[in-house]
């Protein structure tokens, strides 16, 4: 009881609460703008209150982080540009709705969506935390393996009509995510004497060109001149009837759950999570041919998704001292310099202040409501009135500017400039992007695992199979690719 | 003659600049992602160092290469003291060991070490071994027996292992991982069977009895870890390898300035906050300046280039 007292009146002081507040607006910006993503603003903003009270400076990473992984979804949704690239597969459904003239739907979906999956992760962190943690010690590089190749299995629901262009498509961000020094050898691949690709090709250079530019390009070829849109956009809000928002039940809990799994892994991420709750709403649906035509369950998983990560993300960071994702080393960081040493003391040794982190995980979540619903969603939703003369080069400083920002240097503007060429002519040959990203991300996370896995077996294969942990994620990656096949099967047969 | 006297003018102001220095923002280059041990370090002395030299200090990570990117980067900026570099040893005396890098430790202007640490090599509480002797033993008398986990191919820590295990015939299976929060978590996990890299990640599971370190790579013991051994107490003094941190300049930069970060450095490097900061990650403070901090790179760098030769990694 008293600890509970401790930990609301550090919380619901002044300064905890304003950081809170306006970081999670702030966090709502950031996500929105392509470019611009939430750990550069965490790791901006967090020196500058070191001499600060810890809660205001945990606060506003809170808000950063739950606001921006909801703000990327505005973008996604009006422009079809991703403003994080945990928000790729809010694009698929929330895109084709505005075009149907449900932009402010899916906004609202989202914004409902996001504050509900952040909700359930909180709550997974202040409860069953430390003993997730510790079931995540049982993941070894074979389960790591396994992880990723359930994930790029999940490629098959961005199949589009042309299954042979997707594949090709994946096999493409495979041949991107091996550029660079390869970490279990120190040999460097593919960079060609450069120093700067050493470090591989960064995501969210390449993810900015590739997703933001060829909808830029698509604006300015519409060639609107003309000055802005007289005929305002309906922002009253939408009444999603109940019956809409009780079918929604089942996708949340579902992607709360993909996202807390997900989340609790160090190394996996939003992106991953948002992923694996799309394909899951989609494979588990009646009607499976309607996602990716502005199906509304679709933006319901992937911000529902995205968002039941970031807390499960700190459940290592906090209990078991190994940050899973930059934002957790971050916050780790932060709390080591205001004294506190990382591991599975740490909620002993300072109670209050990491017991009033998880609440302010569960407020900012709870913000967005506020935050991103009626204030925020109305502003960008004005980005639909801009012509395209204003809108295009609006677009293209604020994604060069954020590029240039990440190591700042001016070779990313042009691999950013590369990549949405290259992003622009594919979606005209009807190739797929979705999975050229998937790729990037999950094979290296595959290669590294494997062969981890197999340094440590001696060049051993099996043992990629017989640990039990590795069987089980074996076994569920075939049924992911063969489930859709017998219910296509079955449904022939029908 | 109007333009003339104009230039003269900024001429006049601008002689003065030196003994204002500085003048505005100075950029610091970190060569590791946001977060990590050498940001937290840095960006805590950046605060401290922001009230002694009254400029605001703007900070840039650039990680990958196991640090030479960020180097290589930071290695175009003008020699105007206005632009530093804080990394951890890593970058400078191993990294150009085990890739082709364009630069050598003599490619900067040293201005002042700050921080150092040893790295350790622990075990699960049922490895049979009791002290830093047993524990060589064991690994002897088992070549290819056990795996431990480090930071990386070819990394400092790899290094510091190798360098202990190559005087004692010893042959282990590295395993390479991400960072030694990466490494910590395939230990308990019993994925490795020995966690190998810096001291704090491990020190809360010492405390609880989930690790045992008996081995730490400094010559002297360390106070936070009683049962780990000292190179010296191995009779290995000479072999000590240390995870530290510097802030170094442009190559070229004025003398002046150099001096004036340097006093800068040594007196919020001793601040009594930042020498607690640094106990929190068992860090202590260790501030060489000038020609002493070239000589020491130079040392270490010539000290790995043998381990990293013996072990084939050499470029």
């Amino acid at each position: 009881m008293e600890l509970i007292s401790q930990i609301f009146g550090g919380v619901f002081a002044f300064g905890p609460i304003a950081a809170m507040i306006s970081a999670s607006i702030l966090g709502v910006f950031i996500g929105a703008l392509p470019g611009l993503n939430p750990v550069m603003a965490i790791a901006l903003l967090l020196p500058l209150t070191y001499s600060m009270e810890p809660l205001v400076a945990l606060g506003m990473v809170a808000g950063i982080y739950n606001g921006s992984m909801y703000g990327g979804a505005i973008p996604a949704i009006l422009l079809r540009i991703p403003g994080t690239p945990a928000a790729i597969a809010t694009t698929f459904d929330g895109f084709p709705m505005a075009q149907r003239g449900e932009a402010s739907r899916a906004l609202k979906i989202a914004c409902w969506s996001s504050a509900i999956g952040g909700t359930a992760s909180a709550i997974a962190l202040m409860t069953i935390g430390p003993v997730l943690a510790r079931a995540t010690l049982y993941f070894g590089p074979a389960e790591y393996f396994w992880v990723a190749m359930f994930g790029m299995a999940s490629i098959g629901v961005m199949v589009g009509k042309d299954a042979v262009k997707s594949l090709m498509a994946a096999a493409f961000g495979l041949l991107l995510g091996t550029v660079g020094l390869d970490q279990l050898s120190g040999t460097p691949r593919f960079t060609f004497g450069e120093v700067w690709l050493l470090s591989g090709l960064d995501l969210i250079v390449i993810l900015v060109g590739l997703y933001a530019l060829p909808p830029v390009i698509a604006l300015a070829e519409d060639r609107d001149l003309k000055g802005l849109s007289a005929s305002a956009l309906k922002l009253e809000s939408v009444k999603v009837p109940w019956g809409e928002v009780r079918s929604m039940i089942p996708t949340w809990l579902r992607s709360s759950l993909i996202g807390i799994g997900v989340g609790i892994l160090p190394g996996a991420g939003g992106n991953i999570a948002a992923f694996l709750s799309y394909n899951a709403a989609k494979s588990t649906s009646d009607d499976p041919e309607s996602f990716g035509k502005g199906n509304p369950l679709g933006v319901a998983a992937a911000e529902c998704g995205n968002n039941a990560d970031n807390a499960a993300s700190m459940i290592p960071a906090l209990t078991l001292g190994i940050p899973g994702n930059v934002i957790a080393a971050l916050v780790l960081g932060a709390l080591m310099i205001h004294g506190l040493q990382p591991g599975p003391q740490l909620f002993h040794q300072n109670p209050g202040l990491v017991g009033g982190f998880m609440v302010q995980m569960l407020l900012t979540s709870l913000l967005i409501l506020a935050v991103g619903g009626a204030a925020a969603t109305r502003i960008f939703a004005q980005v639909q009135r801009l012509p395209g003369v204003m809108l295009v080069p609006m677009i293209l400083v604020l994604m060069a500017v954020g590029v240039y920002v990440i190591n700042g240097r001016v070779i990313d503007l042009w691999v950013m400039f590369a990549a949405g060429i290259a992003g622009y002519v594919l979606e005209k040959l009807d190739v797929p992007l979705a999975p050229i990203v998937l790729g990037l991300i999950l094979g290296p996370m595959a290669e590294q695992s494997v062969r981890r896995a197999l340094l440590i077996s001696r060049g051993d294969p099996t043992e990629l199979f017989t640990r039990p942990l590795s069987a089980v994620i074996a076994l569920a990656t075939i049924g992911l690719i063969v489930w859709p096949m017998l219910r296509a099967w079955k449904r022939r047969r029908a | 003659m109007k333009y003339l006297a104009l230039a003269l003018a900024a001429v006049a102001v601008g002689t003065p600049v030196l003994a204002e220095y500085p003048e505005r923002a100075i950029e610091v280059t970190i060569p590791a992602p946001a977060g990590g041990g050498t940001d937290t370090s840095a960006r805590k002395l950046g605060t401290l160092l922001e009230e002694e030299l009254g400029t605001s200090i703007a900070v840039l990570n650039v990680a990958g290469g196991g640090g030479s990117v960020g180097v290589t980067q930071f290695m175009m900026q003008k020699p105007n003291g206005y632009s530093l570099l804080a990394t951890w040893n890593s970058p400078i005396t191993t990294v150009p060991q085990v890739q082709q890098t364009a630069y050598q430790p003599d490619s900067f202007t040293p201005i002042a070490s700050t921080s150092e640490t040893a790295y350790t090599l622990c075990v699960k509480p049922d490895f049979p071994a009791e002290t830093g002797e047993e524990f060589l033993a064991e690994l002897a008398a088992n070549p290819g027996k056990y795996t431990y986990g480090n930071d990386g191919i070819g990394g400092t820590m790899q290094l510091a292992a190798e360098r202990i295990f190559q005087s004692e015939g010893i042959e282990a299976v590295a395993i390479p991982f991400g960072g030694a929060g990466e490494t910590l978590q395939n230990f308990l996990g019993g994925h490795v069977d020995i966690y190998g890299g810096s001291i704090s990640p491990v020190l809360p599971y010492t405390e609880s009895g989930e690790a045992k370190c008996l081995i730490v790579t400094s010559a002297a013991a360390v106070p936070a870890l009683p049962q780990a051994a000292g190179l010296e107490s191995l009779g290995m003094g000479d072999k000590e390898t240390l995870l530290w941190r510097m802030v170094l300049a442009p190559a070229g930069t004025d003398q002046a300035i150099v001096d004036r970060l340097a006093e800068a450095l040594e007196k919020t490097v001793n601040d009594p906050s930042y020498v607690e900061f640094l106990a929190t990650k068992g860090e202590v403070p260790n501030v060489v300046v000038g020609d002493a901090l070239a000589e020491r790179l130079q040392n270490e760098y010539d000290a790995l280039a043998i381990v990293a030769e013996n072990l084939g990694l050499n470029q």
